[in-house]
């Protein structure tokens, strides 16, 4: 499973390079093979067809060679959200776990000191691409929040069984002495603790991209709480 | 990785050791003496005399009054009641009367019966005999380190060592006095304890004052320095690959650590609570027993009464519940401390079980399933090989001093386990049988036949 | 002999019989001292007293009510997977059982709140049956949304009937209702029976429709209590609660406000709720609600929209999987009010009185947590 999402990542980052630039397409799919001719009688042999090895080096795409240009490029998507049905994961973990939006940073628009800067001045995009980012990385963490299987539970058991929305998680009372450990402790420890405990699954990696994600989603549903290390 | 976020907080536990292990290699002498050659007294404890040679040699008789080493201050101190400040004069005071058998009814019975140093200060024995070959109902938890208790008793119904220490000098099967006066009368006509009572508290003997001496002199038992601890502070070689395996599963899947708290302010192994681990569960007419012993303690509501009803009487199963009146305290008893348990078998707070891989054997399964039973207890599913860990890694707790004997047991509990587990069930433990499976299908098929009548 | 003994106990009685002389009682005559040792047995007690519960133990009790007292027990929320999946949830269900079968007397009945299984499985549900099939006193079962979708409650039914039924007991009208009921948000996206079903047992998953009772329930209920006069009793069950607490949980039924108004005519109304997994408790005019709590986990309290009347039972400890569960016993009054007896294992029970509901929370206050959900 863990091998899994990495894939999953993987993907996504394709995802990027093919929404971006059409170009990219053709760039960044190399031509497997042209001969259909060659190889003697096809299905649709007043049509040829090529085959292209798309950008993640696995699945192919058979496309009609008389098929070009805009119709081509659309194609390729077509075809390439068929085989990701997971392209829209992050409006569909939001969907599915309504979760905390990332602060609103409208106000560094504004005119200032920085203004025309190399550092301190930003744009649109810029705060566009951040909220993105961060919003993947929250949504990265719901669906693990929410799979047991991603957790190897052993009892079908996920965290938003005891902790819907991360309800009763409050990280912002870390670092505590957690009784269930008999120490003190980081948030990770106790999301650890319960990954092997109630959940009956394989402890992380405390530097893991998972319990990163964890993290960050349990932090983010905390959204304007005050910090209060050590409450009980 | 534990080790790093729990106990490098201090050096001072480091070099403090390093001190210890000198005085090990002074005293080992003591412990090598086999147990066979050890002169006992008719109730089977080693010899006042012998006890007090010993403990000589173990605890050189020096800054005895300080906080110990390995012990955070603070908590040290805060655990130390109100005019009782440990003082020289008192913990001298103290260890006189703990060995005096001038304190109980018919002179054959001290403190040091029970809390034998020879035998990890508790007498290794299920449930202990008093005066007139009486037996109580409880196993005689040991005196090691009952500094950082915070309760005493195994129901806790003593708040401070000054207040227990009396009790059992009037417990009809323990020591027998009929009341402080006349312990007190026993021992009142001694010059010399006139002259210490005076020097330690400034005033005349009371019987208060023998149990804060004998619990001033308590407190200066404080073994802690084991392989584990040394493990802790740094040295990987302390303890065995084995062991160290088992504190790894005593941390995660053996779920030791909720219960049994280690760390720097509270290093004993025990969270201080009380819980129903399910062992008191087989005498289970829990609810009787609760109705009787309310009806008892509605009659006389003296802490007389209730210490004979708590050491005394099957009533000992309820535990806390003696104590609180709560429900949900019915059948449970204070976590037990970890440290030196190499040595001071045989466990659980009735002495049922005679080792560690017992003991291993009833957690593994999830205790047994009882109204009242902790819900903390889940079966563990460890293998053999997982258990032999735990209980490797619960045989390096112990104080270097007791080395010989430690191994001596570890020896012995392991050749007698190799030839019973009586508590093992393997079919509980993998969870293919249910805590509540049995009693709920045994209620109703009993039902049913009474039914058929 | 009849019974089950565990390796510890047989192995204990045969070593005090070797060293003490002493014969254990087998667990035959246990069950004969334990019987006679009065009604001081589980959950009857007060806090701290083992004082059984009077109205518990006068069953012919008449007073200004007119009815009769009586007393049944609830066990509640089971979520079973196969117990090869997860023994913790299947233990749950039988600690339950086993407390319901250790009262004493035996409660007239004992109700079943709904969610037996977790993923509605017919191996899930034939496990859960076979358990209650265990319990002493008879049996009436409501159904929850984890029983339904996955088959939309085929297997339910089979087992036990229409999920919406009503029966008189003692001179109390008791409805049972199917609250649970979700408009149809699978067939756009379309699911699979199994990802319908999960997408329902996910307590916080927003793609599901809201919990309602319905139409064609409401006009049965109605014609259900036409026949009864004002000053009748009566105690409905629903699996959801029969009001809007929290959507984003369904903590809600979406049609709560038509129920209640079909409920409002009477002097007073018990509603008995699952699906929270906790101590809740809300008076709504005439009606009052308690919910049941879970023998699989309990749920944190909902960030708004609480009931001030709700007293939060004290924030469980995970380490101890069955903290913040447990199941209880209801001793009805002759006046149609209940007690609510909330059995906590390992922890004292707690009681709600009726004068704790009808002053609004000004007397018999039930004792307050001292660490309440974050």
């Amino acid at each position: 499973m863990k091998q899994a999402l990495i894939r999953s990542h993987a993907s996504r980052v394709c995802v990027g390079v093919i929404c971006l630039s059409l170009l990219a397409i053709s760039s960044a799919c190399q031509r497997k093979t042209a001969s259909n001719d060659a190889k003697g009688p096809s299905s649709d042999s007043c049509c040829p067809t090529e085959e292209l090895l798309s950008c993640d080096g696995k699945a192919t795409i058979t496309i009609s060679k008389s098929v070009t240009g805009q119709a081509r490029a659309d194609a390729l998507m077509e075809q390439w959200k068929h085989n990701h049905p997971d392209r829209n994961w992050v409006e569909e973990e939001k969907a599915a776990h309504a979760f905390e939006e990332p602060a609103d940073n409208s106000d560094i628009l504004k005119d200032g000191q920085a203004k025309g800067h190399a550092y301190g001045d930003f744009s649109e995009t810029d705060l566009l691409v951040w909220t993105r980012e961060t919003e993947k990385f929250v949504a990265q963490g719901s669906r693990i929040f929410h799979s047991g299987d991603l957790l190897e539970s052993t009892v079908g058991a996920s965290c938003d069984m005891c902790h819907p929305h991360a309800a009763n998680t409050h990280p912002e009372t870390y670092p505590k002495f957690q009784t269930q450990l008999g120490r003190v402790v980081l948030l990770r420890d106790m999301i650890n603790w319960c990954i092997e405990n109630p959940v009956r699954g394989k402890k992380l990696a405390p530097d893991s991209a998972e319990m990163r994600a964890l993290e960050a989603y349990i932090m983010a549903q905390r959204k304007g709480v005050e910090m209060n290390y050590g409450k009980h | 990785m534990f080790r790093a976020k729990l106990f490098r907080t201090s050096r001072q536990p480091a070099l403090m050791g390093a001190a210890f292990l000198a005085a090990v290699v002074l005293v080992a002498g003591a412990a090598k003496e086999a147990a066979q050659d050890i002169p006992r007294d008719e109730l089977g404890a080693a010899t006042v005399k012998h006890q007090i040679e010993v403990l000589d040699k173990l605890m050189p008789q020096k800054d005895l009054d300080q906080v110990p080493p390995g012990v955070d201050p603070i908590a040290w101190k805060a655990l130390i009641p109100e005019g009782n400040a440990m003082t020289p004069e008192r913990i001298a005071l103290g260890k006189k009367l703990f060995f005096d058998k001038r304190l109980s009814a018919d002179g054959t019975v001290s403190c040091a019966t029970c809390h034998d140093i020879t035998r990890g200060l508790t007498d290794q024995l299920p449930t202990s005999e008093g005066i007139r070959k009486q037996f109580g109902k409880r196993n005689a938890p040991t005196t090691f380190n009952v500094v950082l208790l915070h309760t005493l008793f195994l129901d806790g119904r003593s708040p401070n060592l000054d207040h227990q220490a009396r009790q059992p000098i009037l417990n009809p099967v323990e020591m027998g006095m009929p009341d402080g006066e006349t312990a007190l009368k026993a021992i009142k006509d001694d010059a010399e304890y006139q002259k210490m009572f005076k020097e330690a508290y400034g005033r005349e003997m009371n019987f208060e004052d023998v149990g804060r001496a004998i619990a001033a002199f308590e407190r200066t038992l404080v073994f802690l320095d084991s392989p584990f601890r040394r493990f802790l502070d740094g040295d990987e070689n302390a303890i065995s690959a084995d062991a160290k395996a088992g504190w790894d599963l005593f941390n995660g899947k053996a779920r030791c650590v909720s219960c049994h708290h280690m760390n720097p302010s509270n290093p004993l192994g025990t969270d201080n609570r009380f819980h129903n681990v399910g062992v008191s569960a087989r005498h289970q007419d829990f609810e009787g027993l609760a109705s009787e012993a309310l009806k008892a303690m509605k009659e006389d509501a003296s802490e007389q009464k209730l210490d004979e009803l708590a050491v005394g009487t099957d009533m000992s199963e309820l535990g806390r519940f003696m104590v609180t009146h709560n429900r949900s305290d019915i059948g449970s008893f204070r976590t037990l401390q970890l440290l030196n348990i190499g040595i001071t078998q045989p466990y659980m707070h009735d002495g049922s079980m005679a080792t560690l891989w017992d003991v291993m054997d009833h957690y593994n399964k999830g205790g047994e399933a009882n109204p009242f039973l902790d819900g903390g207890m889940e079966p563990l599913d460890l293998t053999e090989k997982e258990i032999d860990q735990v209980v490797a890694f619960l045989f390096s707790m112990t104080d270097d001093r007791f080395k010989e004997e430690n191994q001596r047991q570890f020896d012995e509990q392991k050749a007698r386990a190799q030839k019973e587990r009586p508590f093992r069930d393997n079919e509980m433990a993998a969870r293919r049988t249910l805590g509540f499976e049995d009693r709920v299908k045994a209620e109703s098929s009993i039902e049913k036949q009474e039914g058929a009548k | 002999m009849a019974g089950y003994k565990s390796v510890e106990t047989k192995y204990m009685e045969e070593r005090e019989k070797l060293f003490r002389g002493l014969t254990n009682l087998d667990r035959r005559s246990f069950l004969k001292v334990s019987a006679a040792a009065m009604g001081a047995a589980a959950g009857l007690a007060a806090p701290a007293s083992f004082t059984p519960v009077t109205v518990a133990q006068e069953p012919g009790e008449k007073a200004s009510g007119g009815g009769e007292g009586f007393r049944f027990a609830y066990v509640s929320d089971s979520h079973l997977y196969e117990k090869h999946v997860n023994d913790r949830f299947v233990r749950g269900l039988l600690r339950g059982v086993d407390d319901v079968n250790n009262l004493d007397p035996q409660p007239d009945f004992v109700f079943y709140g709904g969610d037996l299984a977790q993923l509605g499985q017919p191996k899930e549900l034939e496990l859960g049956a076979e358990i209650l099939k265990n319990l002493k006193a008879p049996l009436k079962i409501m159904v929850g949304e984890h029983d339904w979708y996955l088959d939309m409650g085929e297997k339910w039914r089979e087992l036990y009937g229409d999920p919406t039924y009503s029966f008189d007991h003692k001179g109390v009208h008791f409805v049972v209702l199917n609250s649970v009921v979700e408009a149809d948000f699978w067939t756009k996206r379309k699911m699979t029976p199994m990802e319908r079903m999960k997408t329902v047992a996910g307590l916080d998953n927003g793609l599901q429709s809201s919990f309602t009772v319905g139409e064609k329930q409401r006009e049965w209920l109605k014609n259900d209590l036409a026949g009864l006069p004002d000053d009748a009793r009566v105690i409905v069950f629903s699996h959801s609660p029969l009001y809007k607490l929290y959507k984003a949980w369904n903590f809600w039924t979406d049609d709560a406000d038509e129920v209640q108004a079909i409920l409002q005519r009477f002097n007073k109304v018990v509603v008995i709720h699952g699906h929270t997994h906790q101590l809740l408790l809300n008076r709504i005019g005439n009606i009052y609600f308690y919910g049941m709590l879970a023998t699989a986990w309990p749920w944190p309290y909902a960030p708004e929209g609480m009931p001030e009347l709700t007293i939060e039972m004290t924030r469980p400890d995970p380490f101890n999987s069955t903290d913040g569960c447990g199941n209880g016993e209801i001793p009805v009054h002759p006046d149609g009010m209940i007690d609510m007896v909330y059995n906590l294992w390992n922890r004292n029970p707690i009681t709600v009185r009726p004068p704790y509901m009808t002053s609004w929370g000004k007397t018999d206050v039930p004792p307050l947590p001292n660490r309440p959900s974050y």
